[in-house]
Parts: C-alpha cells; structure tokens; sequence
C-alpha cells in the first residue's frame, strides 16, 4: 500500500523537477526565451495582468459566456430530453433531426455560427449552448425514459397524478444521469467557449492567446493556458462539491447503480 | 378442535354471498389475458370472483404464474382487468390511488427522499401541511420501531428496515387496503418473522384490510384469517380457507401444521390431491 506522505512526496519532486528543468531549459540559451518564456516570468506576466485588472475583464468575459450557454443549452436539452421521453409523436418526430445534427463536431459550428451572429456575445453563447446541448439531452432522454415502473407505480399508489409524478419521481430518479450529463456537458462547454473565443472576440481569455500571439507576448499566452486549466478544474471541483452538498444519496446511488 | 373449524368454514371457490361482513373489495368476473410474441393468448387469470370483507387479513397463495400478484395489480390499479371489474369501497378501481396502499417486494423507496420524507410522501401528495405530515410521519416509523432512522436515506438502512419503513409510507395515508406483493420474500428467515409480528399487530390494531401476496405457506397461516389458494394454467382460485386459529399462532402447533399440510396439497406441492 501507498503511503498518502509518500504520493506527496514524490509527486512535488514530479512537478518540482518539470518546471525547475523548464526553468533551467529556458535560461541555459539552449532555446530561444522568448519562444519558450521560464514558468518564473509566466508568473510575473501573470500577476501583471492580474494587477492591470487585464485578467479579470478576459476571465469575466468567458464565464459569462460560458455560464449563459451552459444553463440556456441544459435547460432546452433538460426539457426536450423530458418532452421526448414522454411523447413517443414527438421523439419519432424529432429524434432523427438530433441524432443528424449530434454527429456533427459542435467545433465545426464554429464558423458558421460567426457569419451569422458576428464575433459578438451571440455567437459564443449559441457555440456553447449548442455544445451543452447534446450530452445533456441524451442523459435526460434516457433517465427520464427508463424510470423504474416500480418507483412509477409506487408513486401513484401514494397519490401522484401525471404532473407530480413527473416532478416528485420521475425527475429525481432520473437525476443521476442528468447531472452526469451536465458534467459532461461542463467540459464541452470549456473547449467550445475558447475555440470560439480563439476564432474571433473582443474579450476573453481564447481571445487573450489569440492576441498575445500576435503580439509575440509567448509569456501571456501560457498565463491563459494557466488560467483555462484552472477554469476547468474548479468548474468541475465546484460542480462535485454542489452535488455532494445538496444531494447526499447520489453518490450511493450512483454506486449502486 | 381448530382442526375442524378451519376445515367446517371451508368454502367453494365462488361463493361470496354468504359474507358476514359487508364487502369493501367486490372483485366481479375479473380476467386477464395477454397476448405472448407468438400471438397466442394467455389467460393469467381466469374469471375470478369473490369478496373480501373489511378487516380481513387475506393471504393468496399459489405457485408462481397461478396469477396472484396479477389479480392484486389489479386491486392496485396498475392493471386494468381484460373482463370483469373490482370495486374498492363500491367505486370502481380505475387506477392506482392513495386509499389502497401498495407494499412492494423490493422495497421501491424514494432513494432521494429521507425514511420520514418516504413516509411523508402519500400525505405531503394529499396536501397535508408540512408540520403535521412531519408529525404523522414520525408516528407511522414509531409504529414499525424505527424511531432512530428518521433521517436516514435508504441506502443507508437494511433490507429490514427499508420493507419497515415501506410498509409505514403505504399505511401512511390510512388507507382502507393495504395490498402488499411477496413484500418479506427478499427477506432473512429471522427479519421475516418480526417484520411479519409488526405487520401482524399494526393490522389487529388499526383494523386494516389487507391483501397479501406470498408463496410461502406457513407465512399464509401464520398471517391469514383467509387464504385464497390460487393455481396456474390458467389462474384462478381454487379454494377459498377461512383460519380460525387462534393468535398468536404457534407455528409448531398441531392445528398449524396440519392446515400446512392442507394447503401444500392444495398448491400441488405434495399427493395428489
């Protein structure tokens, strides 16, 4: 067995020994510094950015962004994902249409979607959206379908009509998938907001690589590296610790399949 | 004695009229076919008819395919009969509703709702308001002794618990049947044999009308105070035993086994008949 002090030990040595050689590769004039800037001055470039208040307005930027197209995507695939799990009409109407557009790479919408709304807000709201959308409809569509008929049945013995059921059983049985959907959904949203914001924005921190590029600011370009990994890392922390907190047997649940 | 008091109140298949108690389920020229992949038709019941009294503790009993949990789906409501009707309390059963409380073998409890918000869920469906359905809902889980677990979510309790905590949701609504399907099977021998005391005490107690599915014999003696023996291809009662034993009953008693070894003909399981 690992001992916890010894995992800790020997992955700060890991990391320790990956950016002090990167350091060390950067100042040794075997490459070029500016092409590959120390992680010391990506530091520096970063809390510079930080303290012009650069940083906040690129990051404020994309979680707007990213927070409109994920809840207004989760929330049209939350509704139809129900709507077709309940009406076998309206699935046979619209499934084929899903499953066509599904198969498309929601990154190949990326120019389309700035022909027709610009590189304003509209268009990386919509990318992102877009993107949610599936893994989202798909876990619904399914959870809400295969609903244990006992639980179903369980239900109406106890007095719920069509509607609380849909609201009181259906739904939190059915929650399970649906969050491992908009977890899913939540990675998604990452990648398609920065290809969206790398293609063309005002704003923004795809938009802040994208400049610094041209710009030849390589130092800039890894601090929104930086900043995009821990924009995914605490989404996906922050997702967890909201399920854990407000849902105490999902976890159970879960395991329990 | 007892020998002859069960065997003196044995009664044909259909005679239903001559009930002391007015009827609360009238189960009336019930069937239930459906039709296989092959498109044949299958008759998982054929017209059954009888009635069950308030108060009584009717146990059915029968091999598994003879019908028995078909013919309480459709007490439940779940199922609609293919001919025939049941009337519950003399309203037709159109579907499933909260004055016949249903108690199933595998528990179904609401994994996301807590012991007491299980219990809670028939009364909080009924609009009873919170503080009371609270309190209501802490008395149904004081009945089946399970003071300590009101917090607790259903994965965290025993298959025990969680058919205790069951059966305190579906009695939660004070219905006037209590329909419960094989509910202890699942069970251990041990757990079974409480669990089958509690429900056996709540029911003397609160007079509530029961109907209880199981394949276990001597579960049906110990429980009944009627037993409808029930029988495959197609389903169907075939005898209809009223038990006069007296409770608690011994299951080692004399009387007891004997009636056991009534019934195990009666389902096929030894002789001939």
């Amino acid at each position: 067995m690992r001992l916890p002090a010894r995992s800790v030990f020997l992955g700060s040595l890991g990391a320790l020994a990956f950016f002090g050689g990167w350091e060390a590769l950067s100042h040794s004039g075997l490459v070029n510094p500016i092409m590959l800037p120390a992680p010391s001055l990506v530091v520096r470039s970063g809390a510079e950015l930080l303290g012009s208040g650069e940083l906040a307005r690129h990051l404020a930027a994309s979680l707007w962004r990213a927070a409109l197209g994920f809840v207004s995507g989760a929330l049209l695939a939350i509704g139809l994902g129900i709507a077709m799990a309940r009406s076998a009409g309206l699935y046979d109407l619209i499934n084929p249409l899903v499953q066509m557009f599904r198969a498309i790479p929601s990154l190949a919408f990326v120019p389309i979607a700035i022909f027709w709304f610009g590189i304003g807000e509209t268009s990386k709201i919509f990318l992102v959206a877009w993107g949610v959308f599936f893994p989202v409809w798909v876990n619904t569509y399914i959870g809400v379908r295969d609903t244990s008929p006992l639980l179903l049945r369980a239900g109406a013995s106890l007095g719920a009509g069509n509607w609380r059921l849909l609201a009181f059983v259906v739904l939190p049985a059915a929650l399970p998938l649906i969050l491992a959907g908009l977890r899913v959904g939540l990675s998604i949203a990452l990648v398609v907001l920065v290809a969206a914001e790398l293609a063309g924005a005002a704003f923004g921190v795809g938009y802040l690589i994208q400049m610094s590029q041209t710009v030849f600011r390589v130092d800039q370009m890894f601090v929104g590296l930086v900043v995009l990994g821990m924009m995914g890392y605490l989404a996906d922390f922050l997702f967890e610790w909201a399920v854990r907190t407000l849902l105490p047997w999902y976890g159970a649940e879960r395991g329990r399949g | 004695m007892p020998l002859a008091s069960w065997r003196a109140e044995e009664r044909p298949v259909v005679a239903s009229g001559t009930q002391a108690v007015p009827a609360l389920i009238d189960i009336n020229g019930v069937s239930h076919s459906y039709r296989s992949a092959g498109g044949q038709n299958h008759a998982a019941l054929a017209e059954v008819s009888l009635t069950i009294g308030a108060g009584e503790f009717v146990c059915l009993l029968g091999p598994s395919g003879c019908g028995k949990t078909t013919l309480l789906n459709m007490i439940a409501g779940f199922l609609t009969p293919t001919h025939g009707e049941v009337r519950v309390g003399g309203e037709v059963v159109r579907g499933p509703g909260p004055e016949r409380g249903v108690v199933f073998q595998d528990y179904s409890l609401f994994g996301w709702l807590t012991a007491l918000g299980n219990v809670a869920f028939g009364l909080r469906m009924a609009g009873v308001p919170r503080a009371l359905r609270r309190r209501k809902a802490e008395e149904g889980l004081r009945a089946m002794g399970l003071e300590g677990v009101a917090g607790r979510y259903p994965f965290e309790l025993s298959g025990g618990m969680k058919q205790r905590v069951a059966i305190a949701r579906a009695l939660a609504t004070e219905p006037q049947v209590l329909l419960a399907d094989e509910p202890f099977a699942a069970l251990d021998a041990m757990t079974r044999a409480s669990l089958q005391a509690q429900l056996l005490d709540i029911q003397q107690r609160s007079g509530t009308t029961v109907v209880f599915v199981t394949h276990n014999i001597a579960e049906a003696v110990f429980l009944g105070s009627r037993i409808l023996v029930m029988s495959a291809h197609p389903g169907r009662v075939v005898e209809d035993v009223r038990i006069d034993l007296p409770r608690p009953r011994r299951r080692t008693s004399t009387p007891f086994n004997a009636l056991y070894e009534h019934l195990s003909r009666a389902i096929g399981l030894e002789g001939d008949e």
